[in-house]
């Protein structure tokens, strides 16, 4: 078997969710062991969200989840008990990496923060991630990504400047912040290469993902300006939409970005005369002529499924793309061709769909070898395998409830 | 610029006169035609160094390849062919360089039936599944404000540069990183690909909100002074959240003691089997709203912590900047005088630092090609009469 890249290297994954299990499939993608603790008292919210394969909510049904957490190794603990914190210590000290995930300060009442931890192991990484961060007066704020997101400006931006805000869907800093976490622990790994010390990790999801809306800061920092909300228009490009199509709920997004593409445009719909009409023969004339524009071209999409405009226009250079939906992903041949789609075995359910890793290495290719596992799958193996604890400590384990 | 941010030498590298990004809004003081002014080329180019070359030209070239045999990673955007084209592709420079990471964004990835389509934030948007679930269920899907998919793309290349790095520790090879935007931003859809081979229907979009049954769950709420987000969801882990909310709902006289002592936790079981008149449901979103009315984000906010409470105000960009928790840590950054978004992470024993703002067009030259290149002062003088620098 070739080592994969990350082969050797230990994870263990306090986490829960999206956020963070997002960064660690990755690595377990790319061949590090990811030990994934979680406790039977309170799941993992991802096992209670949909979809979910045979259709029936469940915690072991969780496509979310088992796409999350894909490749990783399932152990349980209970670490209000002590017996588990034990375990967890010996699991530190097995780990290059710990993530957790809870709230500030409850790692420190299980004795498992950073200070106690790097007493065991001086050069252990550790990564602690919350909304907020480990410090300052709104540490303690309990939330999902979704109110991330809200706090963080991007719902104030998503939307129409006639309506609410309408937010991006679900909990949009969630998947910011696995990107970032994933680069936090790499990069920290390379440090502790270079200089053989330990690092300590502090990520806030809100100060990550305001990286998103940079431009948008900083036209305030130095305009003195906020952002609106102005649908799919944009200050400096006109066409810029997203268009009916014929069908429930069907729609098409499409740009010009150049006098080019405009001109393109107007052939594809059969109105070669408006490349030179001289309302939308520049760009700052098709952007003070958006309501014509958008009327000119909406009547064109409509008549047409949306797979068939972006074909047509995407023949002739012009950026469009049919909105797809759950069933147009599953159809999408470029997501097929990417190995997007992946069995990979499951506990209890068989060979399984999963989501593939969203970037390729092109000499070591990332490899799902088993779906995220079921509560405790991996429990004996680990404790066993991995830590070479006896049968009788185990039993012992157990019966303390310490598996829970 | 996150290379930048963890200590690399980063060199941007741009066509002579600038990158077409220095033309992207917003710019400061609204000076759209100097190139030096975009905000957006400020937010994602510090901590880099800047030089111009035009490396389609012979002497461009063979100057880049000088680069390349210093260089770790190599970044590109380009179509997909076209740096090979130039001959630039990652076989032609890892021949000069084995062990170079070269890293391609691109909007679909390196090869496939779309590999070839133009691009736009809004179409990868599309073509990702986001927008689909985005917006308001009766207007068209739409975009977040601010360009995001080549955000979510940069990161995954960063991650993917470095997971080959930690890789060439061992075999002294590098590799070619092959990010697809579309796949990079579905991500944000959570598994929407997989609900029609799961026989599942599709999630649409809510204003935000939830689908419970045939019930729809708001998430944003007017209040005071702008709006509010409020994760309303039943269960065991978020019942007892929405229970404590609607004890301080009942204590401000806005419900009654029925509507208060819902199970709150099976409430969502109702609604899954259509077990709640609708007219009860809405006349429910309408209490919570009069409530939410009467209170600031500010004192909902607070409440939210002291009540334990998920609910959080639907900040603008000027309450972003001012939010007490991010100045109690420190975040903010300035280069310059201008404030911009600390680091995206707290590092100890050593912190991110912002050591320089984002280059002028060709900032860096001299110091690049004269000094670390050594090239003379007539050849550099050269190179920049025939446009190549």
């Amino acid at each position: 078997m070739t080592d994969l890249p990350l082969s050797g290297v230990k994870v263990l994954d306090f986490t829960w969710v999206v956020a963070a299990p997002g960064a660690s499939r990755v690595m377990a993608d790319y061949g590090a062991t990811v030990i994934r603790v979680e406790t039977t008292k309170r799941i993992d919210t991802a096992r209670t969200f949909g979809p979910f394969h045979t259709g029936e909510p469940g915690p072991e049904h969780s496509v979310l989840f088992q796409s999350m957490n894909a490749g990783k190794l399932g152990v349980t603990l209970d670490l209000s008990k002590p017996e588990a914190r034990a375990v967890a210590l010996d699991l530190v000290r097995w780990a290059d990496i710990v993530m957790e995930a809870f709230s500030p300060g409850t790692v420190a009442s299980f004795g498992l923060d950073y200070e106690s931890l790097r007493k065991v192991k001086p050069d252990l990484i550790m990564l602690s991630t919350c909304i907020f961060g480990q410090s300052g007066p709104l540490s303690g704020f309990a939330g999902y990504g979704s109110l991330a997101a809200a706090i963080s400006g991007f719902y104030f931006m998503t939307g129409w400047p006639d309506r609410p805000p309408a937010g991006p869907y679900n909990a949009y800093t969630d998947t910011v912040v696995p990107r970032f976490v994933l680069i936090s622990l790499l990069a920290a790994l390379d440090h502790r290469r270079r200089t053989g010390e330990g690092v300590y990790i502090d990520q806030s999801h809100i100060e990550t993902a305001l990286h998103f809306l940079a431009p948008a800061v900083l036209d305030y920092t130095v305009n003195g300006r906020g952002p609106v909300r102005m649908g799919n228009r944009h200050p400096q490009i006109a066409p810029h939409g997203v268009y009916p199509a014929a069908g429930d709920d069907r729609w098409v997004a499409i740009v010009c970005e150049t006098d080019e593409q405009w001109r393109a445009l107007c052939d594809v719909i059969g109105r070669p005369e408006l490349a030179d009409d001289d309302r939308f023969a520049t760009n700052a004339a098709r952007l003070a002529h958006q309501d014509e524009l958008d009327a000119i071209i909406s009547a064109w999409t409509a008549q047409r499924d949306p797979r068939d405009s972006e074909g047509l226009l995407q023949l002739r250079g012009v950026p469009a793309s049919a909105v797809e939906r759950g069933t147009d992903l599953w159809a999408d041949l470029q997501l097929h061709h990417r190995g997007h789609f992946v069995r990979a075995p499951h506990a209890t359910l068989g060979d399984i769909l999963v989501e593939g890793t969203r970037f390729k290495l092109s000499r070591t290719p990332p490899r799902v070898a088993r779906a995220g596992p079921t509560m405790g799958q991996d429990n004996q193996y680990v404790l066993a395998e991995l830590l070479g604890y006896s049968e009788e400590r185990i039993v012992e384990l157990v019966a303390a409830g310490a598996l829970e | 610029q996150i290379f930048g941010d963890l200590g690399a030498d980063v060199i941007k590298i741009e066509p002579p006169g600038g990158s077409p990004a220095r033309r992207i809004g917003p710019f400061a003081g609204d000076r759209a035609d100097d190139p030096d002014a975009s905000l957006y080329w400020w937010a994602y180019n510090r901590n880099k160094r800047g030089i111009t070359l035009d490396v389609a030209s012979a002497e461009g070239r063979a100057l880049l390849l000088r680069l390349v045999e210093r260089a770790d990673f190599v970044i590109e955007s380009d179509n997909p062919g076209a740096m090979a084209a130039l001959g630039l592709g990652y076989d032609d420079l890892a021949a000069v360089n084995p062990g170079l990471i070269y890293v391609s964004i691109t909007p679909f990835g390196q090869d496939g039936p779309k590999a070839s389509y133009a691009d736009s934030d809004l179409v990868i948007l599309a073509a990702s599944g986001f927008i689909a679930l985005t917006g308001d269920d009766d207007r068209p899907p739409v975009r977040v404000t601010v360009p995001q998919a080549y955000l979510h793309a940069s990161a995954d290349g960063a991650a993917g540069a470095l997971i080959a790095l930690w890789e060439r520790h061992r075999s002294g090879r590098g590799q070619q990183i092959d990010v697809s935007a579309q796949q990079s931003m579905n991500l944000a859809t959570f598994c929407s690909s997989l609900v029609a081979a799961l026989g599942m229907s599709e999630n649409r979009r809510l204003s935000g909100g939830y689908k419970y049954g045939d019930y729809l769950l708001r998430q944003v709420f007017a209040c005071k002074d702008g709006h509010v987000a409020i994760t309303f969801l039943f269960g065991n882990a978020m019942g007892p959240f929405t229970r404590r909310l609607m004890e301080w709902v009942h204590d401000e006289g806005f419900c009654d003691d029925a509507t208060r002592d819902i199970d709150w936790i099976g409430y969502g079981e109702l609604l899954m089997h259509s077990k709640v008149p609708h007219d009860d449901f809405e006349g429910l979103k309408a209490t919570l709203e009069s409530f939410t009315r009467t209170k600031t984000k500010d004192e909902l906010l607070h409440a939210a912590l002291t009540k334990r409470l998920l609910v959080a105000p639907v900040a603008t960009i000027d309450e972003v900047v001012a939010n007490d928790q991010l100045a109690a840590r420190d975040y903010w950054r300035e280069i310059d005088g201008v404030r911009y978004p600390g680091p995206f992470v707290k590092f100890a024993p050593q912190p991110i630092e912002y050591a320089r703002p984002a280059p002028r067009v060709g900032e860096h030259n001299r110091e690049v090609y004269v000094d670390e290149l050594g090239l003379s002062d007539a050849q550099f003088a050269e190179l920049q009469a025939k446009g190549i620098v």
